[in-house]
């Protein structure tokens, strides 16, 4: 009632016709239209601080041919790997490294997840032509240590399969990583490899994109 | 002094209004209390955490570490288990976080099976949904604090199940962790810590604000057999003093369980799983997420397709859209069964076998699920899981439902003839 009477004083005052007034009320609601969309998109554009600048440092390029592989973890962590430490892991649990590229500059590119590698000495005679094309002549394989699945370190063995911890995700090394088990969408690419004066040097690119498949 | 204080803040008024208020007797009401004195737990314990904690991954070294270089956060969880009883503060944390969580789920169980969230509590029905989701949602996030190797990776998964959302879900990813979650990316406690510790607790505070002010404006669901004692009338006791005794008692009794259960079984060894490495450890979620694991376990790698750009592959389908569904058909729950008038008296599950053995049926699904992230573990095979997960939480649901109904079904008929009898000789009264 109160209301009532307040609108009812308000238009004696200012006598309006209907027409002016629903172009005032159009206009009205533009403007808080427009200030509204406004206001989303300036705060959007704040938000926009908010996504991370990727750095370009040394440490974060990608693998590259020529890269030297080093121990990633462990107490040997960052030095080189040479034939004899994978012929020592060979009889062992896990009779693979985990590895990371170090770049001719002596730059160990260990910030970029995807550079993460599996490397083994394996039997040539057990891996399938494609395998064995881009091994060394010796058996040395890398892949990928990066799940497909949803990015653990593939990082365990069990009967002969390389095992994903997270999900039991299964590979099958002497055949391009095929997957072989568990919920892994594809299998995780071969990185062409060569063994130069005992060291473990990198041939080419990955044959395909390393990384979970998300 | 009291007549002092009352002249300036009518002490009397809020007395008779606010601590007068009725509070049913019935031990399921306090599993809303325990989620609360757990999160009072969280804040308290959570303010010495920080002001022990470095938030930042600049490597450190010293004797805790054994000399070797770790990275801060880590350092200062292994500072803070050297403080007296910093272990142990740290283990009720974690254990309060489990115990909020859990409570607040059985919380909504009971308001669930007593029909509670009908008209007119619609509302704070919703903003139940939305404290367990941020409650969950802010555990997460403190997750990767600690910067071990373990807690590092469970964060990952996370990390890259955010990222499956299509079109928005790696930026998503990227703005909450700041950019790629490795342990050598220096921004991302920076981000987590301040939304663990500030931003996400505060809009804790705000809807569980919300949450009372609404409970307390329309006052609690009356228990059964209030009706029969005092139709129309509010039964229980008042919040002062009795009430306010009964939850003195109660968050005493609490701190001392969770304390004992927290210097019991101390917490997250960060030691054992040390700093993080390119080598990941296997690694389980925690419960609350285990169903959402065994999920991403059992859906086959390759349902996945291309839309406009985006993939849609079995993380999107088993970590966004199976949760998805549930937090929307939880949302929906007091607008699919509602009551036309206001609703002032619990019902008892028996009397609704439907909504019961719906209850049942769900909560077998979580169970089974749940059975599936051991999917290694007991080396079980998909088909199996398959009918697990899908088929026995309708079967449970139908043949509970068949159950109640005959065991049930007979009273309740007679109950309700009983109270129309009772109702018309009120009338004729
Ligand atoms: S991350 Fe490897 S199986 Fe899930």
């Amino acid at each position: 009632m109160a209301d009532h009477e307040a609108t009812a004083h308000h238009h004696e005052h200012h006598p309006e016709d209907p027409q002016a007034q629903a172009t005032r009320r159009a206009i009205l609601q533009a403007a808080i239209g427009v200030s509204a969309g406004a206001a989303v998109l300036s705060t959007l554009w704040v938000g926009a601080g908010l996504v991370p600048r990727e750095e370009k440092i040394p440490s974060k390029e990608p693998v590259a041919a020529g890269d030297i592989l080093v121990f990633a973890t462990g107490p040997k962590a960052e030095q080189e790997i040479t034939l004899d430490d994978l012929r020592a892991a060979q009889g062992e649990k896990i009779p693979f490294i985990i590895a990371f590229p170090k770049s001719p500059e002596n730059v160990v590119k260990k910030d970029l997840i995807t550079n993460t590698l599996m490397v083994i000495l394996a039997d040539p005679a057990k891996m399938s032509p494609e395998t064995k094309q881009y091994a060394s002549p010796e058996g040395v394989l890398a892949y990928s240590a990066v799940c497909k699945h949803l990015g653990c370190t593939v990082s365990q063995w069990q009967n002969d399969t390389w095992l994903c911890p997270c999900h039991g995700g299964k590979y099958d090394i002497y055949n391009q990583a095929k997957v072989v088990g568990g919920p892994v969408p594809a299998p995780v690419p071969q990185l062409p490899i060569k063994v130069e004066g005992g060291k473990v040097v990198v041939a080419g690119e990955f044959l395909g994109k390393p990384g979970a498949d998300v | 002094m009291y007549q002092w204080l009352d002249d300036r803040l009518s002490i009397g008024k809020l007395y008779a209004k606010a601590f007068r208020k009725a509070f049913p007797v019935h031990h399921s009401f306090f599993l809303g209390e325990i989620t609360l004195f757990s999160f009072i737990t969280l804040v308290l314990t959570g303010i010495f955490l920080t002001l022990n904690y470095e938030p930042s991954i600049r490597p450190v070294s010293g004797s805790l570490s054994g000399g070797q270089e770790v990275p801060a956060a880590y350092y200062s969880i292994l500072y803070i288990d050297s403080l007296p009883f910093g272990a142990v503060l740290r283990s009720l944390h974690h254990w309060a976080a489990h115990i909020m969580i859990a409570a607040a789920f059985l919380h909504m169980l009971r308001i669930h099976l007593t029909g509670a969230y009908k008209n007119p509590r619609e509302l704070n029905w919703i903003v139940g949904v939305f404290l367990l989701v941020l409650s969950i949602i802010t555990a997460f996030t403190g997750y990767a604090l600690p910067f071990d190797n373990y807690a590092l990776t469970a964060t990952k998964i996370g990390y890259e199940i955010g990222a499956a959302a299509p079109w928005v879900g790696k930026l998503l990813s990227d703005i909450l962790f700041a950019g790629e979650l490795s342990p050598t990316n220096a921004q991302t406690i920076p981000r987590l810590f301040p939304i663990h510790v500030l931003w996400l607790p505060l809009a804790l505070i705000g809807l569980i604000g919300a949450h009372l002010t609404i409970m307390i404006k329309q006052k609690h669901t009356q228990p059964k057999y209030a009706e029969k004692v005092a139709p129309g009338k509010i039964v229980g006791v008042p919040l002062f003093p009795q009430q306010a005794a009964m939850m003195g008692i109660l968050f005493l009794v609490y701190i001392a369980v969770t304390t004992f259960i927290a210097g019991a079984f101390l917490a997250h060894p960060v030691q054992a799983f040390g700093p993080p490495t390119a080598n990941t450890p296997p690694v389980k979620p925690d419960w609350y997420f285990m169903w959402i694991y065994g999920i991403l376990q059992i859906i086959p790698a390759n349902w996945r397709f291309e839309f406009l750009g985006a993939t849609f592959g079995p993380q999107f389908w088993g970590g966004i859209l199976v949760p998805t569904i549930i937090i929307l058909g939880a949302l929906a729950i007091p607008f699919l069964d509602y009551a036309k008038n206001k609703q002032r008296y619990l019902e008892l599950p028996s009397q609704h076998p439907f909504r019961t053995s719906f209850v049942i049926g769900m909560l077998m699904f979580y169970i089974m699920s749940t059975l599936a992230g051991y999917k290694v573990d007991l080396s079980l095979s998909n088909g199996l899981l398959w009918v697990l997960v899908f088929i026995v939480p309708v079967i449970t649901g139908v043949v509970s439902y068949i159950i109640m109904k005959a065991v049930y079904g007979k009273d309740w008929n007679q109950e309700v003839e009983v109270k129309l009898i009772g109702k018309g000789s009120a009338a004729d009264d």
